[in-house]
């Protein structure tokens, strides 16, 4: 039971769903506005390098977390840029990003830290230590010692879904996802609406960049993002476009990772299941739950349709 | 219009991302330079020996495998006077056109990097029988994926269990002595996926346990994974939650996510084929060390002095092949004994760790 649901893997699969979850918590929000962005990866990654860089250069946190968001931004800008101004391909335009942030920063991580990696001496993300829940058992263990940007998710994911459907702004901007052409006759700015949704998304998607490199790891590695950006876009299709689901989804993604390591080594009537097994469980968790329940979702009725006003 | 324009705005972004991140690197600034100067003296000798490297899909910043075949370039550039190229994999399909690439252009050696490119390196060798390859960690296999040896192939292998063997004597000496940090009597090692050349420093580590402390408790696990911190880490702290107390990675960049838990944890870590003292000092203990750069260098050799050997070539602690690392003032010096003593009776065959893993 232990290896099942005990305070260890619990906490794990918080830990691993945290930077899917907020990859998919950006998903959620560019394409309720109607673009697809699969520069998340890409956002993701840059937030990684830069937040390390920048630590490592001002050995300020805060200067870090700030950095590594600006570089979300600027990625997503050049999407927005290409996929909302020139009307481009969007999925041509994300995955060219992707391909840019990886150069980029495999190349910069080569200059600057090729001999010695990253310092050792940088400033990392806290964890938030709740000592009142330590004798709770299994709750305790599971949220009593994780890290700051794990709260602030959650955090962001209530603030999200409270936004998205309980707001005007949070209409206007599902509006323009749904039927641009009626949401413009309305007067609203669809492209203005769009450029802030793709913002948000790069942004949210760095965090959950440097969530890896300056709370997990504590240094940067070539491609350390390893796909979390499309595994968040996956769960954010689970999750059916909102952000409680993406938190969902991303959460049982988190899991099937978590178990895929508590297994490892348990002997069950004998016999030991081998870790090649094991590593199949968070695919077999994502067909099953795919298979189940994502029939019944919906996508935003103008997702990656660029708009073009009568105007033009 | 504009979407032709955005279309060419965005090529024009992915080649300079190909570009910026060294797809492919021409000979260095200094090669040109040395292989310049023969034609200005107007020597009649033969041209500069041309090797290429061929690196796996670790890239050349992977701070370790990778890393040190281009440094083994690098130093034979510098000392053999010979004219060198790299060339990154970014994906396993690039093995083939890359090794291609430079027997095409009349390369006297090139050079694959890693287990991964058995396959392709027998491809590219059998067309082109007058070039000289070397693999590091394989052999040429056929499409089948049996081993088939080529008259110029050299199969550059390791003895990693004897680099395992070796850190495994300081972890079991400093467990079972309950030194600092370590004072649950349990190690543990974690490889990446579980391929020979991953298990063969597993299984030497946890031999050396079992000889040197056979009390001491022993784990492993995987991360399935050579490049994701995060799942690294995960093992690590699974490892410690169970009482582990001196953690061995064999796992790429993943094992620095595997190092940092026990950073994070505050117990000891050992580092593998590069010397990782730098990612976690007062952590790290000691490295597991592979001299890939020293076979690269030792091949490029063979072929200036005209030894090449094609067929297996073994590197191993007698040929300071393998070794460990510095060592973390942590380590006391009867662990240190311990190991040179371990090094010395390998070397004299008195040992001979084995190379199966002994705990799944």
């Amino acid at each position: 039971m232990e290896v099942l649901i005990g305070a260890g893997v619990l906490a794990a699969t918080i830990r691993l769903a945290t930077p899917v979850a907020l990859a998919a918590l950006g998903g959620v929000v560019t394409e309720r506005s109607g673009v697809v962005n699969i520069a998340l990866e890409g956002c993701m990654l840059v937030g990684a390098f830069f937040g390390v860089f920048a630590a490592d250069k001002t050995g300020s946190l805060p200067a870090a977390l700030a950095v590594a968001i600006l570089a979300g931004l600027a990625l997503a800008a050049m999407h927005a840029v290409a996929a909302i101004t020139f009307r481009a391909d969007q999925i041509v335009s994300g995955m060219a990003l992707n391909i840019l942030a990886l150069g980029l920063t495999s190349y910069l991580d080569y200059q600057l830290y090729s001999s010695t990696g990253t310092p050792p001496t940088i400033p990392l993300v806290p964890n938030v230590h709740l000592g009142f829940l330590e004798k709770v058992p299994v709750l305790g263990g599971a949220v009593g010692d994780q890290s700051a940007i794990v709260w602030v998710t959650l955090a962001i994911v209530v603030f999200l879904q409270l936004f998205l459907f309980r707001t005007v702004p949070g209409l206007r901007l599902r509006s323009v996802g749904e039927h641009p052409r009626a949401a413009d006759t309305l007067g609203i700015d669809v492209r203005r609406t769009r450029y802030w949704a793709v913002l948000a998304s790069g942004a949210l998607a760095a965090l959950g960049g440097v969530y890896l490199s300056l709370s997990v790891a504590g240094s940067f590695s070539d491609n350390m993002t390893n796909g979390k950006g499309f595994i968040g876009l996956a769960a954010m299709i689970f999750g059916r476009w909102t952000p409680l689901g993406a938190l969902g989804a991303a959460l049982v993604f988190g899991y099937g990772d978590a178990l895929s390591v508590s297994l490892q080594g348990v002997e069950v009537a004998g016999f030991v299941f081998p870790v090649q097994l094991l590593s199949t469980i968070p695919y077999l968790l994502t067909i099953l739950a795919v298979a189940g329940f994502v029939g019944r979702s919906r996508m935003p009725a103008a997702d990656g349709q660029p708009y073009e006003s009568e105007g033009h | 219009m504009k979407r032709l324009l955005a279309f060419a705005l965005m090529t024009m972004t992915v080649a300079a991302a190909c570009g910026g991140g060294a797809g492919t690197a021409s000979p260095s600034p200094s090669a040109a330079a040395t292989s310049a100067a023969p034609s200005k003296t107007a020597a009649p000798t033969a041209a500069a020996v041309k090797v290429g490297l061929v690196t796996d899909v670790g890239g050349l910043n992977d701070k370790s495998f990778n890393a040190l075949a281009n440094q083994g370039r690098l130093d034979a550039e510098k000392d053999l006077k010979v004219q060198t190229s790299v060339t990154e994999s970014k994906k396993q399909e690039d093995y083939v056109p890359n090794l291609t690439n430079y027997a095409q252009q009349k390369y006297d050696l090139v050079i694959a990097v890693g287990f991964l490119m058995t396959n392709a390196t027998w491809k590219v060798a059998k067309q082109f029988p007058d070039v000289k390859f070397a693999i590091i960690d394989g052999a040429p296999a056929n499409d089948k994926g049996d081993t088939e040896n080529l008259p110029n192939v050299a199969n550059l292998f390791f003895k990693e269990q004897e680099a395992g063997y070796l850190v495994g004597v300081i972890a079991a000496t400093m467990a079972k002595n309950k030194v600092g940090k370590a004072t649950h009597n349990t190690v543990c090692s974690m490889g990446g996926i579980p391929i020979p050349p991953v298990d063969r420093y597993i299984a030497g580590y946890q031999d050396a346990v079992k000889t040197v402390s056979p009390t001491t408790t022993i784990l492993n696990g995987y991360s399935n994974d050579f490049v994701d911190q995060a799942k690294g880490k995960e093992v690590g702290l699974n490892h410690i939650s169970k009482n582990c107390d001196i953690l061995f990675q064999v796992a790429g960049a993943s094992g620095l996510g595997y190092i940092q838990a026990a950073k994070d944890k505050g117990v000891y870590a050992i580092g593998v084929d590069a010397d990782q003292a730098y990612v976690a000092p007062g952590t790290v203990l000691t490295s597991a060390l592979k001299r890939v750069n020293k076979a690269v260098y030792d091949t490029i050799k063979a072929v200036v002095n005209k030894t090449f050997k094609a067929g297996d070539n073994s590197f191993n602690a007698t040929n300071d092949g393998v070794g460990y690392g510095t060592l973390d003032p942590a380590v006391p010096a009867d662990a240190k004994a311990a190991a040179d003593k371990a090094l010395a009776d390998i070397k004299s065959g008195k040992i001979t760790p084995k190379d199966a893993v002994q705990v799944k």
